[in-house]
């Protein structure tokens, strides 16, 4: 089971779910390259200016570690990270969780993605003209002592640790991409997680994908924002536990 | 404090006050945070509201409420997704966040403030205390900072850009490669799909890509038509260091231009005045090997010629002309001339070359360059023969080769400070041969001239005589100079016909009448013929 983490943060972000899953299966976590503990080096301005390139990274992964066929867990632009690789290499995908998964942010004719064109410029300008606020401003408040002892201090340094220069390009390879198209050469079977609330990828987007992505599930759970991986752990494992407990399907023949 | 004094302090203090649920709604709002969000502005950046001042009760009742909202949905987009992706995940994990820099959204321009929270977790409900401050100057100041911080990277970013095309261009010759390093060096950049140099002015499809024109100072050479990968994570392509890339190429591509043009005249020069027809009679054989540089150098100025002096005897002349290019190919026919012109029977070698000395300083002229001048008698086999600053002739005999180091002085214009020049002379025996050469033939960077001229003296003692035309090639086989012309005379001497048969005679009688006849014009009318190349010719003739 392979869990990989959205924009924004690092394989952090799963530690009250992936922790969940070790009794009945191999976890595996990792950083995308330029975020995190990856080598900084393994960035590549020319590979990681598309999702492709990421995609192309969990295919490498997974294969170096002979892994496949796992359960590809994605969060946020994860999702369709993972969405990609599996439409490139079904082999190496038994069965997808996407958590709020959205192939397009910016809306188009027909289309509800949550932002106007205006509003994703203007985030991408934010990100341009803040980077203290970004990254700098943001450093010592990761590196501060928490109030939450448990995490320890040496996971704590690592946590959400993001050169701004990659979160920007990430930012706009995220936010700028659109995926819909890729939707249909997905026939891994899948489980779409909506927030019941979620302004990043609201409930049409989760059921959008949900409708033009052969073989899934939809699960609404009742958590609000972006992240029911921190805010609301019960809810996403339980959605996860009742979707893997299925039996298996064979994979939907086009 | 009362509890009414702390409600008050709550309501009226200088920073915004929230309470969020655990969702993020928020529960309590203070009267400064309504004040900001509904654009009445703060006592820093309304100073003539009164500095400082708290907004007033009486606006209170008629600002929105704001309870049961969000507080991502208050701030601009960009605070928005940083809430969802970055702090609420942090507030969960770490339990607090400090002076995270976002903007609340207002009726009017988007306000700058720090955001500071601390998730309660102990009972009865978990929530999130918040405060904001206000940050106008704090967020001048940090564009300030970021636009000074990004001028750098992108000044930075672009110098390396144009570096590399800079140094690509300069270690680029010829049209082809500099075109090529100015596409590669284009391409170079990340954001760039691929470039292309038009010439055919045919922009109709360069829509969706920039197009520079690329201009030398006195001609133009098309426009580079650069097309953008335009993938979402692509770094910008800096047009302005794209126009100084462009502008650079321009210049290199004339700088090829011109150099391509006066090298091709140069070597067309050359070859014009490299003798075709040298002497080829029964008892002498005379062959030119010459090799140009590789292509792209530049012309040498090596030179070759043999012309009869009179109806027995024959002048051999090779030397290197100091320079290159055009100027040392016309240097050459100049030197190639007077050689021609002043040499005259009954001279020798030292004297000619004391006249081409006076030549060469009175028309400044192949100052310094080096030749080689000999005179053979093809009735004895004498050859006589000196070098200004040259390298020795070579000597092949019976299997086998030895210089002759005699007749040796500077070269010309030089002054000699050892008195007259010097000449050496040997006699030949029939089936030698002699090689004049150039200094391309024998050296080289990677190793001492003696080990050249023992290279070269073992190939011609294996070869022999007989192979005419293929030293060259054959010596050149195995030792590449690629970086200097080279320039081979090949004599062979096959002894006076009279002497050696007397049935061969015929033809030397034959021969007689019209070399009579260049002897009765005088030394004058041959050096003439030889100069307009009827000289040469008429040893044609003479075979």
């Amino acid at each position: 089971m392979v869990f990989a983490h959205g924009f924004g943060c690092d394989q952090s972000m799963w530690r009250l779910v992936a922790p969940r899953f070790e009794a009945d299966h191999r976890v595996v976590l990792f950083d995308h390259a330029g975020a995190g503990g990856a080598d900084p080096a393994l960035y590549d301005d020319d590979r990681h200016a598309t999702l492709d390139g990421y995609a192309g990274d969990v295919v490498d992964l997974l294969d170096e570690l002979a892994l496949g066929p796992v359960v590809f867990v994605g969060h946020s632009v994860s999702a369709t990270i993972g969405l990609l690789a599996a439409a490139r290499r079904p082999d190496l995908f038994d069965r997808l969780v996407l958590v709020g998964p959205s192939p397009r942010y910016i809306d188009d004719d027909g289309y509800r993605g949550g932002f106007s064109t205006e509003e994703i410029d203007e985030l991408l300008a934010t990100m341009d003209t803040n980077y203290l606020g970004w990254s700098s401003v943001m450093a010592p408040v990761i590196m501060g002592n928490p109030d939450r002892p448990e995490l320890g201090a040496e996971l704590t340094e690592l946590f959400c640790r993001t050169d701004p220069t990659v979160a920007q390009r990430f930012a706009r390879a995220t936010f700028l991409s659109d995926n819909r198209a890729d939707l249909a050469a997905v026939r891994t079977p899948s489980l779409v997680v909506q927030c019941r609330e979620d302004v990043i990828a609201p409930v049409e987007v989760g059921r959008y994908v949900h409708e033009n992505l052969e073989g899934s599930r939809f699960a609404l759970i009742d958590a609000v924002g972006h992240c029911p991986n921190l805010s609301a752990p019960d809810a996403l494992v339980a959605a996860m536990r009742e979707y893997l407990s299925e039996p298996a399907r064979e994979p939907v023949v086009a | 404090m009362t509890p009414a004094g702390r409600a008050r302090s709550w309501a009226h203090s200088p920073v915004a006050l929230l309470r969020l649920d655990a969702e993020g709604r928020i529960l309590e709002a203070n009267d400064t945070f309504l004040a900001w969000a509904n654009g009445e502005g703060t006592g820093a950046q309304a100073p003539e509201d009164g500095a400082g001042a708290p907004a007033s009760d009486a606006d209170a009742g008629t600002r929105p409420d704001v309870r049961g909202r969000r507080l991502s949905d208050l701030l601009t987009v960009g605070g928005r997704i940083y809430w969802e992706t970055h702090m609420a995940p942090i507030l969960t994990l770490q339990g607090r966040v400090d002076e995270v820099a976002v903007e609340l959204r207002t009726p009017g321009a988007p306000l700058p403030v720090l955001l500071s929270a601390v998730a309660r977790t102990e009972a009865p409900e978990p929530v999130v205390d918040v405060a904001l401050f206000a940050a106008q100057e704090r967020a001048r100041f940090e564009r300030e900072l970021v636009a000074a911080r990004e001028a750098a990277e992108h000044a930075a970013a672009r110098l390396q850009w144009v570096q590399e095309a800079t140094a690509e261009l300069s270690g680029a010759a010829g049209l082809r490669e500099v075109t090529d390093a100015l596409v590669r060096s284009v391409e170079r950049h990340p954001a760039v799909e691929s470039a292309q140099l038009r010439d055919d002015g045919a922009l109709g499809d360069a829509g969706a890509s920039l197009v520079v024109p690329v201009t030398g100072t006195r001609q133009a050479f098309g426009a580079l038509v650069v097309t953008p990968h335009r993938r979402p994570g692509d770094v910008p392509i800096d047009p302005d260091a794209l126009a100084i890339i462009a502008q650079q190429g321009g210049v290199a591509l004339e700088r090829a231009r011109l150099h391509e043009q006066s090298e091709s005249v140069a070597r067309e020069l050359q070859h014009a005045m490299l003798t075709q027809n040298l002497p080829r009679r029964a008892d002498l054989e005379v062959n030119a090997e010459y090799r140009p540089a590789v292509s792209g150098l530049e012309v040498g100025g090596d030179w070759y010629d043999a012309f009869g002096l009179d109806d027995t005897t024959v002048a051999l002349a090779l030397g290197d002309i100091v320079g290159h290019g055009l100027h040392a190919a016309t240097a050459m026919g100049q030197l190639r001339t007077a050689t021609q012109a002043l040499a005259a029977p009954g001279l020798g070698p030292a004297a000619t070359l004391e006249l081409l000395d006076q030549f060469v300083r009175r028309r400044q002229v192949g100052f310094a360059s080096t030749l080689v001048y000999a005179e053979l008698d093809t009735t004895t086999g004498t050859l006589s023969y000196a070098c200004a600053g040259h390298l020795p002739p070579l000597l092949v005999r019976d299997g086998g080769a030895e210089y002759l180091w005699e007749g040796r002085s500077a070269p010309l214009g030089v002054p000699n400070l050892r008195g007259p020049r010097a000449e050496g002379s040997v006699l030949l025996k029939p089936g030698d041969v002699v090689l004049l050469y150039t200094d391309g033939v024998v050296e080289r960077r990677d190793r001492p001239l003696r080990a050249g001229l023992d290279q070269l003296a073992a190939v011609a003692a294996e070869r022999g005589i007989g192979d005419e035309g293929e030293l060259l090639s054959h010596f050149f086989d195995a030792e590449a100079n690629q970086r200097d012309d080279a320039c081979v005379l090949h004599v062979a001497w096959h002894g006076a016909p009279a002497s050696s048969d007397g049935s061969s005679g015929g033809a030397s009688d034959g021969a007689e009448p019209a070399a009579a006849g260049l002897t009765a014009a005088g030394a004058a009318l041959a050096a003439t013929d030889a100069i307009t190349g009827l000289g040469s010719k008429s040893w044609l003739h003479l075979t």
